[in-house]
């Protein structure tokens, strides 16, 4: 059949949940994502006031203000990696917000294009300890989905005192310049823009684009005049030595000279209209049209509380378009919802955790917990997963989890196997897949769902994330095993060493919970952007525009060919 | 073509759009509560039980609608006016099953159903607007200094308005900030969505609409305009065409506007925008319905056109079979609602059986009535009274008028009081006829 029969999901917020939790539910989000948006300016500010000043008087934008005149006015700019480097202090006491340099999704001319942009307002847009990779991750999402990348260059070289954290090892700068010949052999088009200094390291980003433009600020060198004084005893502007002139006419290392930061923006927007336009129009199966059930209602229903169930439909009911989704395999592995919906009038894929109590195949009168994996749900995960990939369909696995079922029955129904016949299916995927933490994502499960150990393109982090092995209550008690009893509570009697355990625990479990601040996985690069839940769908929208926009790369089924259709004939003949 | 469409919806809808099926050789399938599963206009014809007579569990409920349809093997659904005409999801649902909607695409209509960027969309067209906010209003600061641009009265109105609710008006700069709150608490309780906008009240407007039809392919028409400004509680009572007050430059300039927005967003179908006629005799767009109207007889009866055939048409892809120019309007047509309320106690509903029940005859085609009623038919207390639409056309405004008080004469109800002596007070009277009446008051009528 090839229909994608979709059918009405959600209720209204009233009938779901009462005034009061949804109150509450919101108020405690609120919170946290008031936080996010001001921790967002202070990233956003850079160095501040005085670092802007200087780039003003020299008769240049700041890099914020130039993607802002890169992108279609009246669009919105989708960050990834604003956190790297978060509250990180390097040598002199020196922070580098956003690690020194902007990487963001953005629309120009109507396709989606990566921008890649040197923070002029951080050290002149010095590379730091995890810049390479932050840029390397960019480029790394670019071709995955074949976007056009842009480099706004104005780079003063590797941030040299903390040159032993940035030069070195597999992500080390120079490999900003392998990505940089991965993605030209692989057809991605690049373009890139020198605004200023683009010294050593920094002079090799824009080369291997497919086009190199140059305003008169801007020189490109090996070795700047610094370096050119103290080896050669000779005094020579860095203009001199690399500018323009030099490179755009003698060398041929540049192509174009504009005068200004403005021209040659507008030059890369031609540019940008020149190429192919998105595919997404051409596939896109009806008109884009919001979720019935608006997605600002999701900060109502999902608890902060991790401990607290809700209902999964609900959120997806707000993500979809019209709240219409296609729900596969429904009866089997009943922790975990698979199906098809569209985001943005183009077919996605949804796997999400169902939470609270759900029926137990090997006991039918008895429930079990969700929120967790059983064999039903790994295999029902496994199939359609495997199947979105045959089909092309872009699949999005939005994470609530703490982990495998464990225990004799887990390991006699083989989750080890089944697991790893999942991971083994994710990890050869070659369709975008795309990650949300929405809450918990604990252990085996994180691996299995998806996380960013198993390459999707983006992994997303909300405010409510917790990433870690387990929580720090389990734990403190795995780790004090030996001292407590079957209640958990400290077997000793004397005073000093009940104290010294119950100190012990405290102490394990104040770590983990502080580590799983969703802030220290942005610090260190282990989520790629932390958004308002109110985002989600925006994101998650755009995220399916841009795997459809570059056709040719990838398979692309059209409905009537889907392997999902067989999978639910098959399970269905079962019923 | 398509051989089966399924009818969702009841009563004089339903059989009117079955005699446009018969003549184009459709069978028809209706949906039918179980409060119609008898009625006469069934008698002969295919039905599939959707529910039970409360509409939210037989019409209004998408999913039964769907499944009735595909089980009745009808590969179109015309949904009529009111019940899911306008649900976009609902037509994005029939899509998703292999059903043609016959409606415009559901991201139009949802982007029509929407109050400020519907606006926005019309206004990017060149159509004009009511003065107001450009979009939702983000405080009482900005509302006052919207309302000090356009002037007072202002409406202060939710975004996600409807039954009259989450709307305030503020007669002075006084009123601002207490409008602006209450209209946002009461959207916010409401509808659950605090977002409101404004616009300047006008409160002596005529009601003017503009009745289009557009294919797939780029190419619309209108249809001419119709004035429904005899209204109780923003119901239309008797609907006009041409508009008896509107300045020709303003009727063409609009006209033209119309058809060029409908075809700028991809409308498809038949579809009215609806205006407000300003005291400076300016057409200001209101919203649109992207649906078959009620009053539609009234344009047909003007251009000779079975709108519901070009519906019909369109939405199995076929072309438009007219162009502008292949539409003269020709004399002046009005539709009367016939209700089965009375209007002698304050419009109090009248269901029961139908004794007994005699139509004018048509006049050699100047009166025409669509009903599904007939002698021994009970009106159900479910859902609108409407019993039949009386048209009548003529040369002119008075020629219209006295066919229709002559066919209303001899339109014979009897068992249920009806809006017929409402009518024939309202034809008769001089506010009527010299066009002295608006939208606040009904003229003739007390």
């Amino acid at each position: 059949m090839a229909h994608v029969p979709l059918t009405p999901i959600g209720d209204p917020l009233d009938s779901v949940a009462d005034r009061r939790t949804v109150d509450d539910h919101e108020n405690k989000t609120a919170g946290l994502e008031e936080t996010l948006r001001s921790r967002r300016a202070e990233v956003h500010a850079g160095w501040g006031e005085k670092y802007v000043g200087r780039v003003h008087k020299k008769g240049k934008l700041t890099s914020r203000e130039r993607l802002e005149r890169l992108k279609d006015p009246g669009t919105e700019l989708l960050e990834v990696g604003t956190f790297v480097n978060y509250g990180e202090e390097f040598a002199n006491g020196l922070a580098s917000p956003a690690a020194g340099v902007i990487t963001a999704f953005a629309r120009v001319h109507d396709r989606w294009c990566m921008i890649i942009a040197n923070d002029n307002t951080v050290a002149s847009g010095a590379w730091w300890p995890r810049t390479p990779e932050k840029i390397e991750r960019a480029q790394t999402m670019a071709l995955r989905l074949r976007l056009p990348t842009i480099y706004l260059v104005d780079c003063s070289g590797l941030f040299l005192p903390e040159q032993s954290r940035s030069f070195p090892g597999a992500t080390g700068a120079g490999h900003i310049f392998k990505m940089n010949s991965v993605l030209s052999a692989n057809g991605v088009p690049q373009i890139a823009g020198v605004f200023g200094d683009c010294i050593a390291g920094g002079g090799y980003m824009p080369l291997i684009s497919d086009r190199v433009y140059m305003t008169e600020h801007a020189y490109m060198v090996i070795a700047g005049a610094a370096l050119i004084k103290g080896a050669k005893s000779q005094k020579l502007s860095s203009l001199d030595i690399g500018g323009p002139e030099v490179h755009v006419h003698q060398s041929g290392c540049a192509d174009v000279r504009v005068p200004d930061d403005e021209h040659l923006l507008d030059c890369i927007r031609r540019d940008v209209a020149n190429l192919p336009s998105s595919g997404a129009a051409f596939y896109r199966s009806a008109g884009a049209i919001a979720p019935l059930y608006p997605e600002r209602e999701i900060a109502g229903l999902l608890p902060p509380d991790h401990r607290e169930a809700y209902d999964a439909l609900q959120i997806v009911a707000r993500l979809c378009d019209q709240s219409l989704f296609w729900e596969l395999m429904p009866e089997v592995g009943e922790e975990i919802v698979c199906g098809v919906g569209r985001l943005g009038g183009l077919y996605a894929g949804f796997v999400i955790n169902r939470q609270g109590l759900v029926g137990n195949p090997e006991h039918p009168d008895r429930k079990r917990p969700a929120g967790i994996l059983y064999r039903g749900g790994i295999a029902k995960v496994s199939a359609f997963s495997r199947a979105c990939n045959a089909d092309g369909i872009p699949l999005f696995w939005l994470q609530d989890i703490s982990g495998f079922d464990i225990g004799q029955e887990a390991e006699r129904h083989g989750l080890l196997a089944y697991g790893s016949s999942l991971i083994y299916t994710n990890s050869t995927n070659d369709v975008p897949m795309f990650t949300v933490l929405l809450r918990k994502a604990s252990g085996a499960g994180y691996y299995a769902m998806a996380g960013l150990p198993y390459d999707p393109v983006i992994q997303l982090s909300t405010c409510l994330s917790r990433l870690s092995v387990m929580d720090g209550r389990t734990l403190a008690i795995a780790t004090y095993n030996t001292k407590l009893d079957d209640n958990f509570e400290i077997t000793a009697t004397d005073a000093a060493e009940r104290k010294e355990i119950e100190d012990g625990m405290r102490d394990v479990e104040r770590r983990i919970e502080a580590d799983m601040d969703p802030y220290v996985s942005a610090r260190r690069q282990d989520t790629d952007e932390i958004i308002q839940l109110g985002e989600l769908r925006r994101w998650l929208v755009a995220a399916t525009e841009m795997s459809y926009q570059s056709i040719g790369h990838r398979r692309v089924k059209n409905p009537r060919i889907w392997s999902l259709h067989d999978l639910h004939e098959l399970v269905g003949g079962l019923r | 073509m398509f051989r089966r469409l399924f009818v969702a919806n009841r009563g004089e809808v339903a059989a009117r759009v079955a005699r446009t099926c018969d003549e184009l050789g459709i069978t028809v399938v209706f949906g039918v509560s179980e409060a119609d599963a008898d009625a006469p206009y069934t008698r002969g014809r295919e039905t599939v039980t959707l529910g039970p007579a409360r509409s939210t569990e037989s019409y209004l409920d998408p999913v039964r609608v769907v499944q009735a349809a595909v089980q009745a093997q009808c590969t179109a659904i015309h949904p009529g006016w009111g019940f899911l005409a306008e649900n976009a999801r609902f037509a994005g649902l029939c899509e998703q099953h292999g059903v043609t909607f016959i409606g415009p695409p559901a991201h139009v209509m949802h982007l029509m159903g929407q109050k400020t960027p519907a606006k926005r969309a019309m206004a990017a067209a060149g159509l004009t607007l009511i003065p107001g906010s450009d979009g939702v209003l983000a405080d009482a600061d900005e509302a006052a200094r919207v309302a000090a641009d356009i002037g007072y009265p202002a409406l202060v109105k939710a975004e996600a308005a409807g039954g009259g609710r989450g709307m305030r008006i503020a007669r002075s700069a006084d009123d601002i900030a207490g409008a602006f709150a209450d209209a946002q608490s009461e959207a916010r309780s409401a509808f659950g969505d605090a977002r409101v906008y404004m616009e300047k009240l006008i409160e002596h407007g005529r009601h003017v609409e503009i009745q289009l039809m557009c294919d797939r392919y780029g190419n619309a028409v209108h249809v001419g305009e119709r004035d429904c400004t005899v209204q109780r509680n923003h119901q239309k009572l008797i609907e006009e065409s041409p508009a008896p007050v509107l300045d020709d430059a303003e009727r063409a300039r609009t006209l033209a506007a119309a058809v060029a927005a409908a075809t700028s967003i991809g409308y498809v179908g038949a579809g009215t925008m609806e205006f407000l006629l300003d005291d400076g005799g300016v057409l200001r767009f209101m919203e649109m319905n992207t649906r078959l109207q009620v009053e539609h007889c009234v344009s047909e009866m003007r251009s000779g056109l079975d709108l519901v055939a070009e519906q019909i048409r369109v939405a199995a892809g076929r072309k438009l079979t007219i162009g502008q120019d292949d539409l003269p309007l020709q004399g002046h047509a009005i539709e009367c609602r016939i209700n089965a309320e009375d209007p002698g106690d304050n419009f109090r509903p009248s269901p029961g059986t139908i004794t007994r029940w005699e139509l004018p005859d048509s006049a050699g085609g100047a009166v025409r009535v669509d009903t599904h009623v007939e002698a021994g038919y009970t009106v159900p207390p479910y859902y609108d009274s409407l019993l039949c639409k009386v048209i009548a056309h003529g040369s002119d405004r008075n020629a219209a008028c006295d066919a229709m008080i002559d066919a209303l004469s001899n339109l014979v109800c009897e068992g249920v009081a009806t809006t017929v002596p409402m009518h024939l007070s309202i034809l008769r009277s001089d506010a009527f006829r010299s066009n002295d009446y608006d939208t606040s008051a009904i003229p003739g009528w007390k």
